[in-house]
Protein backbone atom coordinates (compact mmCIF):
# COMPACT_ATOMS: atom_id res chain seq x y z
CA UNK A 1 0.00 0.00 0.00
CA UNK A 2 0.93 3.78 -0.46
CA UNK A 3 0.10 6.44 2.00
CA UNK A 4 -2.90 8.34 0.53
CA UNK A 5 -5.29 10.69 2.74
CA UNK A 6 -9.25 10.87 2.46
CA UNK A 7 -10.37 13.81 0.81
CA UNK A 8 -13.10 15.04 3.20
CA UNK A 9 -13.48 18.68 4.86
CA UNK A 10 -12.86 21.55 2.99
CA UNK A 11 -9.12 22.02 1.07
CA UNK A 12 -7.33 23.36 3.04
CA UNK A 13 -8.42 20.44 5.82
CA UNK A 14 -6.94 17.91 3.10
CA UNK A 15 -4.01 19.98 2.91
CA UNK A 16 -3.30 20.24 6.07
CA UNK A 17 -3.92 16.78 7.14
CA UNK A 18 -1.92 15.24 3.82
CA UNK A 19 1.00 17.49 5.55
CA UNK A 20 0.63 16.06 9.07
CA UNK A 21 0.56 12.88 7.43
CA UNK A 22 3.69 13.15 5.45
CA UNK A 23 5.14 14.59 9.03
CA UNK A 24 4.14 11.72 10.54
CA UNK A 25 5.40 9.05 8.31
CA UNK A 26 8.33 10.69 8.09
CA UNK A 27 8.90 10.57 12.42
CA UNK A 28 7.48 6.90 12.13
CA UNK A 29 9.74 5.42 9.34
CA UNK A 30 13.25 6.88 11.36
CA UNK A 31 11.99 5.52 14.89
CA UNK A 32 11.24 1.83 13.11
CA UNK A 33 14.13 1.97 11.08
CA UNK A 34 16.58 2.89 13.34
CA UNK A 35 14.73 0.60 15.89
CA UNK A 36 15.45 -2.61 13.30
CA UNK A 37 19.03 -1.57 12.63
CA UNK A 38 20.00 -1.43 16.37
CA UNK A 39 18.25 -4.47 17.08
CA UNK A 40 20.45 -6.08 14.75
CA UNK A 41 22.75 -6.22 17.93
CA UNK A 42 20.94 -8.00 20.69
CA UNK A 43 23.44 -11.06 21.38
CA UNK A 44 26.51 -9.54 19.70
CA UNK A 45 27.08 -6.32 21.32
CA UNK A 46 30.28 -5.59 22.90
CA UNK A 47 29.44 -7.11 26.67
CA UNK A 48 26.10 -8.38 27.60
CA UNK A 49 25.14 -4.72 30.03
CA UNK A 50 25.62 -2.63 26.50
CA UNK A 51 23.67 -6.14 24.71
CA UNK A 52 20.62 -5.38 27.19
CA UNK A 53 20.87 -1.52 26.68
CA UNK A 54 20.90 -1.21 23.04
CA UNK A 55 18.36 -3.50 22.90
CA UNK A 56 16.41 -2.05 25.25
CA UNK A 57 17.06 1.74 23.55
CA UNK A 58 16.20 -0.08 19.51
CA UNK A 59 13.03 -1.59 21.79
CA UNK A 60 11.77 2.19 22.77
CA UNK A 61 12.42 3.59 19.36
CA UNK A 62 9.71 0.67 17.82
CA UNK A 63 7.29 1.54 20.37
CA UNK A 64 8.07 5.50 19.41
CA UNK A 65 6.93 4.14 15.53
CA UNK A 66 3.97 2.54 16.96
CA UNK A 67 3.04 5.35 18.68
CA UNK A 68 3.56 7.67 15.05
CA UNK A 69 1.90 4.92 12.88
CA UNK A 70 -1.30 4.92 15.17
CA UNK A 71 -1.22 8.28 14.81
CA UNK A 72 -1.10 8.45 11.11
CA UNK A 73 -3.74 5.58 11.26
CA UNK A 74 -6.14 7.88 12.45
CA UNK A 75 -5.81 10.09 9.97
CA UNK A 76 -5.44 8.48 7.39
CA UNK A 77 -7.29 4.96 8.08
CA UNK A 78 -5.70 1.28 7.79
CA UNK A 79 -3.72 0.35 11.04
CA UNK A 80 -0.07 0.49 12.36
CA UNK A 81 0.71 -2.68 11.38
CA UNK A 82 -0.32 -2.22 7.68
CA UNK A 83 1.62 0.78 7.18
CA UNK A 84 4.31 -0.52 8.88
CA UNK A 85 4.94 -3.69 7.16
CA UNK A 86 2.68 -3.36 4.36
CA UNK A 87 4.58 -1.25 2.15
CA UNK A 88 7.30 -1.79 -0.48
CA UNK A 89 10.74 -0.24 0.17
CA UNK A 90 10.21 2.52 -2.39
CA UNK A 91 7.64 3.75 0.00
CA UNK A 92 9.44 4.20 3.07
CA UNK A 93 10.50 8.42 4.34
CA UNK A 94 13.34 7.68 6.82
CA UNK A 95 16.17 9.29 6.27
CA UNK A 96 18.79 8.92 4.14
CA UNK A 97 21.37 8.50 7.39
CA UNK A 98 19.63 5.62 8.21
CA UNK A 99 19.52 3.78 5.22
CA UNK A 100 23.10 1.81 6.03
CA UNK A 101 23.19 -1.52 8.05
CA UNK A 102 24.52 -1.27 11.45
CA UNK A 103 28.21 -2.21 10.71
CA UNK A 104 30.55 -1.73 13.52
CA UNK A 105 29.83 -0.41 17.03
CA UNK A 106 31.97 2.50 16.26
CA UNK A 107 29.64 3.15 13.24
CA UNK A 108 26.38 2.26 15.31
CA UNK A 109 27.86 4.52 17.79
CA UNK A 110 28.39 7.94 15.24
CA UNK A 111 25.31 6.83 13.43
CA UNK A 112 23.00 6.71 16.47
CA UNK A 113 24.96 9.75 17.82
CA UNK A 114 23.74 11.98 14.66
CA UNK A 115 20.43 10.65 14.94
CA UNK A 116 19.57 10.95 18.57
CA UNK A 117 20.81 14.85 18.61
CA UNK A 118 18.64 15.21 15.26
CA UNK A 119 15.67 13.29 16.52
CA UNK A 120 15.76 15.24 19.46
CA UNK A 121 16.14 19.22 17.74
CA UNK A 122 12.93 17.75 15.79
CA UNK A 123 11.11 16.67 18.64
CA UNK A 124 11.52 20.22 20.42
CA UNK A 125 10.18 21.99 17.43
CA UNK A 126 7.17 20.01 17.56
CA UNK A 127 6.68 20.16 21.51
CA UNK A 128 4.25 23.33 20.59
CA UNK A 129 2.32 21.70 17.92
CA UNK A 130 -1.11 22.63 17.04
CA UNK A 131 -1.83 19.53 16.07
CA UNK A 132 -3.45 18.33 19.84
CA UNK A 133 -2.57 14.63 19.47
CA UNK A 134 1.12 15.01 18.17
CA UNK A 135 1.55 17.17 21.23
CA UNK A 136 0.81 14.98 23.69
CA UNK A 137 2.48 12.03 22.10
CA UNK A 138 5.62 14.26 21.71
CA UNK A 139 6.08 15.14 25.42
CA UNK A 140 5.96 11.79 25.94
CA UNK A 141 8.85 10.47 23.68
CA UNK A 142 11.18 13.28 24.75
CA UNK A 143 10.92 12.07 28.31
CA UNK A 144 12.16 8.79 26.84
CA UNK A 145 14.60 10.34 24.31
CA UNK A 146 16.75 12.09 27.18
CA UNK A 147 18.40 8.84 28.38
CA UNK A 148 19.03 8.38 25.03
CA UNK A 149 20.81 11.08 24.75
CA UNK A 150 22.67 10.70 27.82
CA UNK A 151 24.13 6.86 26.27
CA UNK A 152 24.86 8.14 23.09
CA UNK A 153 26.72 11.52 24.26
CA UNK A 154 28.66 8.76 27.11
CA UNK A 155 29.13 6.30 24.20
CA UNK A 156 30.92 8.58 21.54
CA UNK A 157 33.28 10.25 23.99
CA UNK A 158 34.16 6.99 25.21
CA UNK A 159 35.06 6.16 21.28
CA UNK A 160 37.04 9.43 20.88
CA UNK A 161 39.56 8.93 23.49
CA UNK A 162 43.01 9.95 21.40
CA UNK A 163 44.85 7.25 20.20
CA UNK A 164 42.36 4.47 21.19
CA UNK A 165 40.77 1.80 18.61
CA UNK A 166 37.31 3.37 19.29
CA UNK A 167 38.77 6.83 17.90
CA UNK A 168 40.00 5.39 14.67
CA UNK A 169 36.80 3.44 13.98
CA UNK A 170 34.85 6.48 15.09
CA UNK A 171 36.67 8.93 13.04
CA UNK A 172 36.87 6.38 10.11
CA UNK A 173 32.70 5.61 10.46
CA UNK A 174 32.07 9.69 10.45
CA UNK A 175 33.98 10.10 7.35
CA UNK A 176 31.30 8.14 5.96
CA UNK A 177 28.38 9.49 7.57
CA UNK A 178 28.67 13.36 6.84
CA UNK A 179 27.31 13.57 3.50
CA UNK A 180 23.67 12.28 5.11
CA UNK A 181 24.73 13.48 8.34
CA UNK A 182 21.79 15.81 8.41
CA UNK A 183 19.56 14.33 6.12
CA UNK A 184 17.12 14.23 9.08
CA UNK A 185 16.05 17.58 8.05
CA UNK A 186 15.61 17.29 4.67
CA UNK A 187 12.72 19.72 3.68
CA UNK A 188 9.32 17.99 3.47
CA UNK A 189 7.30 18.33 0.25
CA UNK A 190 4.53 19.99 2.24
CA UNK A 191 6.56 22.00 4.92
CA UNK A 192 4.82 24.98 3.99
CA UNK A 193 1.35 23.62 4.82
CA UNK A 194 2.97 22.39 8.07
CA UNK A 195 4.57 25.94 9.08
CA UNK A 196 1.17 28.00 7.71
CA UNK A 197 -1.01 25.58 10.34
CA UNK A 198 1.42 25.52 13.35
CA UNK A 199 2.03 22.04 13.19
CA UNK A 200 6.26 22.78 12.83
CA UNK A 201 7.42 26.33 14.60
CA UNK A 202 10.27 26.56 12.23
CA UNK A 203 11.60 25.28 8.06
CA UNK A 204 13.64 22.32 8.14
CA UNK A 205 16.59 24.53 7.57
CA UNK A 206 16.30 26.44 10.06
CA UNK A 207 16.05 23.18 12.44
CA UNK A 208 19.14 22.00 10.56
CA UNK A 209 20.96 25.31 12.14
CA UNK A 210 19.48 24.54 15.26
CA UNK A 211 21.34 21.42 15.34
CA UNK A 212 24.72 22.61 14.00
CA UNK A 213 24.73 25.10 16.68
CA UNK A 214 24.14 22.01 19.13
CA UNK A 215 26.35 19.84 17.84
CA UNK A 216 29.00 20.92 16.37
CA UNK A 217 30.67 22.22 19.79
CA UNK A 218 30.36 18.84 20.76
CA UNK A 219 32.44 17.68 17.81
CA UNK A 220 34.92 20.53 18.44
CA UNK A 221 35.20 19.34 22.10
CA UNK A 222 36.71 16.06 21.01
CA UNK A 223 38.68 17.41 18.43
CA UNK A 224 36.00 15.86 16.04
CA UNK A 225 35.45 17.50 12.33
CA UNK A 226 32.16 18.45 12.29
CA UNK A 227 31.30 18.43 8.53
CA UNK A 228 27.47 17.91 7.40
CA UNK A 229 26.21 19.38 4.66
CA UNK A 230 22.79 21.38 3.97
CA UNK A 231 20.49 18.68 3.87
CA UNK A 232 19.30 18.20 0.01
CA UNK A 233 15.46 17.60 -0.78
CA UNK A 234 15.56 14.18 -1.76
CA UNK A 235 16.46 12.86 1.31
CA UNK A 236 14.02 11.06 2.34
CA UNK A 237 12.36 9.32 -1.37
CA UNK A 238 12.71 6.41 -3.04
CA UNK A 239 16.11 4.78 -3.73
CA UNK A 240 16.93 3.67 0.27
CA UNK A 241 19.54 0.80 -1.51
CA UNK A 242 20.61 -2.45 -0.73
CA UNK A 243 21.30 -2.33 2.72
CA UNK A 244 17.75 -1.09 3.78
CA UNK A 245 16.12 -3.83 1.00
CA UNK A 246 17.74 -6.40 3.22
CA UNK A 247 16.75 -4.70 5.69
CA UNK A 248 12.96 -4.41 4.73
CA UNK A 249 13.24 -8.04 3.49
CA UNK A 250 13.82 -9.14 7.13
CA UNK A 251 11.73 -7.41 8.71
CA UNK A 252 8.34 -7.94 6.58
CA UNK A 253 8.70 -11.84 6.13
CA UNK A 254 6.46 -12.39 8.52
CA UNK A 255 4.22 -9.84 7.45
CA UNK A 256 4.07 -10.92 3.96
CA UNK A 257 3.46 -14.89 4.73
CA UNK A 258 0.17 -14.02 5.46
CA UNK A 259 -0.78 -10.21 5.41
CA UNK A 260 -4.46 -10.47 6.45
CA UNK A 261 -3.56 -12.65 9.81
CA UNK A 262 -4.57 -11.15 12.84
CA UNK A 263 -2.48 -11.60 16.31
CA UNK B 1 22.34 -23.42 67.95
CA UNK B 2 24.43 -22.17 65.85
CA UNK B 3 27.39 -23.83 63.55
CA UNK B 4 30.79 -23.07 63.29
CA UNK B 5 31.62 -21.88 59.75
CA UNK B 6 34.91 -20.98 58.16
CA UNK B 7 35.38 -17.60 56.54
CA UNK B 8 33.62 -17.76 53.17
CA UNK B 9 35.90 -14.97 50.98
CA UNK B 10 33.54 -12.80 48.19
CA UNK B 11 30.21 -13.47 47.22
CA UNK B 12 31.13 -13.42 43.73
CA UNK B 13 34.60 -13.87 42.06
CA UNK B 14 36.09 -10.31 41.34
CA UNK B 15 35.04 -8.87 37.70
CA UNK B 16 37.18 -10.18 34.44
CA UNK B 17 38.40 -7.78 32.14
CA UNK B 18 34.66 -6.78 31.38
CA UNK B 19 35.05 -4.04 33.84
CA UNK B 20 34.55 -3.02 37.16
CA UNK B 21 31.27 -5.07 39.83
CA UNK B 22 28.49 -2.52 40.37
CA UNK B 23 26.00 -3.85 43.33
CA UNK B 24 22.32 -2.59 42.93
CA UNK B 25 20.06 -1.67 45.12
CA UNK B 26 16.27 -0.72 43.76
CA UNK B 27 13.11 0.37 45.99
CA UNK B 28 10.37 -0.58 44.43
CA UNK B 29 7.70 1.64 45.96
CA UNK B 30 7.20 5.00 48.05
CA UNK B 31 8.04 4.39 51.81
CA UNK B 32 10.33 0.88 51.22
CA UNK B 33 13.24 0.46 51.60
CA UNK B 34 15.86 0.15 49.41
CA UNK B 35 16.56 -3.29 48.83
CA UNK B 36 19.63 -5.55 47.04
CA UNK B 37 18.88 -5.88 43.25
CA UNK B 38 21.49 -7.50 41.70
CA UNK B 39 25.11 -6.52 39.99
CA UNK B 40 26.18 -4.96 36.60
CA UNK B 41 29.67 -5.08 35.53
CA UNK B 42 30.73 -1.76 33.12
CA UNK B 43 34.24 0.53 32.96
CA UNK B 44 32.91 3.52 35.13
CA UNK B 45 30.53 4.81 37.29
CA UNK B 46 28.37 6.82 34.87
CA UNK B 47 28.00 3.61 32.20
CA UNK B 48 27.17 1.51 35.37
CA UNK B 49 24.27 3.88 36.39
CA UNK B 50 23.10 3.17 33.11
CA UNK B 51 23.61 -0.50 33.09
CA UNK B 52 21.59 -0.42 36.42
CA UNK B 53 18.74 1.34 34.89
CA UNK B 54 18.62 -0.86 31.66
CA UNK B 55 18.71 -4.43 34.30
CA UNK B 56 16.95 -2.79 37.13
CA UNK B 57 14.70 -0.13 35.87
CA UNK B 58 13.74 -0.17 32.13
CA UNK B 59 10.62 -1.51 33.31
CA UNK B 60 8.95 0.97 35.63
CA UNK B 61 9.91 -1.77 38.63
CA UNK B 62 12.03 0.88 40.00
CA UNK B 63 11.46 4.69 41.94
CA UNK B 64 14.76 4.63 42.80
CA UNK B 65 18.48 2.59 42.25
CA UNK B 66 21.70 3.03 44.43
CA UNK B 67 24.68 1.91 42.63
CA UNK B 68 27.86 1.03 44.62
CA UNK B 69 31.04 -0.14 43.54
CA UNK B 70 30.97 -3.70 45.00
CA UNK B 71 34.96 -3.02 46.36
CA UNK B 72 33.24 0.39 48.40
CA UNK B 73 31.70 -2.00 50.43
CA UNK B 74 32.74 -2.90 54.00
CA UNK B 75 32.12 -6.94 53.78
CA UNK B 76 32.25 -8.41 57.66
CA UNK B 77 31.45 -12.39 57.04
CA UNK B 78 34.07 -13.27 60.20
CA UNK B 79 32.25 -16.22 62.36
CA UNK B 80 33.97 -15.21 65.25
CA UNK B 81 32.24 -11.76 65.15
CA UNK B 82 28.62 -12.98 63.44
CA UNK B 83 28.40 -16.31 64.34
CA UNK B 84 30.23 -16.89 67.86
CA UNK B 85 29.88 -20.61 69.05
CA UNK B 86 28.60 -20.18 73.13
CA UNK B 87 24.95 -20.13 73.28
CA UNK B 88 23.39 -16.93 72.36
CA UNK B 89 19.96 -17.25 73.55
CA UNK B 90 19.46 -14.44 76.44
CA UNK B 91 20.27 -11.78 74.02
CA UNK B 92 17.42 -12.74 71.86
CA UNK B 93 13.94 -11.03 73.00
CA UNK B 94 12.28 -14.76 73.35
CA UNK B 95 15.38 -16.00 74.64
CA UNK B 96 13.92 -16.60 78.12
CA UNK B 97 10.95 -18.34 79.17
CA UNK B 98 9.62 -15.98 81.64
CA UNK B 99 6.02 -17.01 82.44
CA UNK B 100 7.14 -19.41 85.22
CA UNK B 101 9.82 -17.16 86.84
CA UNK B 102 6.80 -14.35 86.90
CA UNK B 103 4.35 -16.38 88.59
CA UNK B 104 7.04 -17.41 90.83
CA UNK B 105 7.81 -13.84 91.91
CA UNK B 106 4.06 -12.68 92.21
CA UNK B 107 3.66 -15.93 94.60
CA UNK B 108 6.32 -14.64 96.85
CA UNK B 109 5.13 -11.41 97.01
CA UNK B 110 1.67 -12.44 97.97
CA UNK B 111 -0.43 -11.88 94.36
CA UNK B 112 -2.92 -13.82 92.62
CA UNK B 113 -1.44 -15.77 89.66
CA UNK B 114 -2.87 -14.18 86.70
CA UNK B 115 -5.23 -16.55 84.58
CA UNK B 116 -2.55 -18.08 81.46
Amino acid sequence: MTVGVPDTGTAADVQERAAIAELLLSLADDEFVIGYWDSEWTGIAPFLEEDVAISSLAQDELGHARAFYELLAELIGGSADTIAYGRQPDDYRHARLLDRRRTDWAFTIARRYLYETSDSIRLAALEHTTFEPLAGLVAKIRREERYHLMHLDLWLRRLAVPGSVGRARLEAALATLWAVAGSVFSPLEREADLLRAGVLDAPFSELFSRWCAAVGPVFDELGLPFEPRQPARDGRGPGHGPDFQWLWTELSSVYRSDPGATW
Amino acid sequence: MSKARAPRGPILPPPSEGGRAFEVFRQERDGEPMRHAGNVLAPDPELALHYARELFGRRQESLRLWVVPREEILDLDDPDLLQPPLDRSFKKPGGYVMRDKLAAARARAGHEEEPA
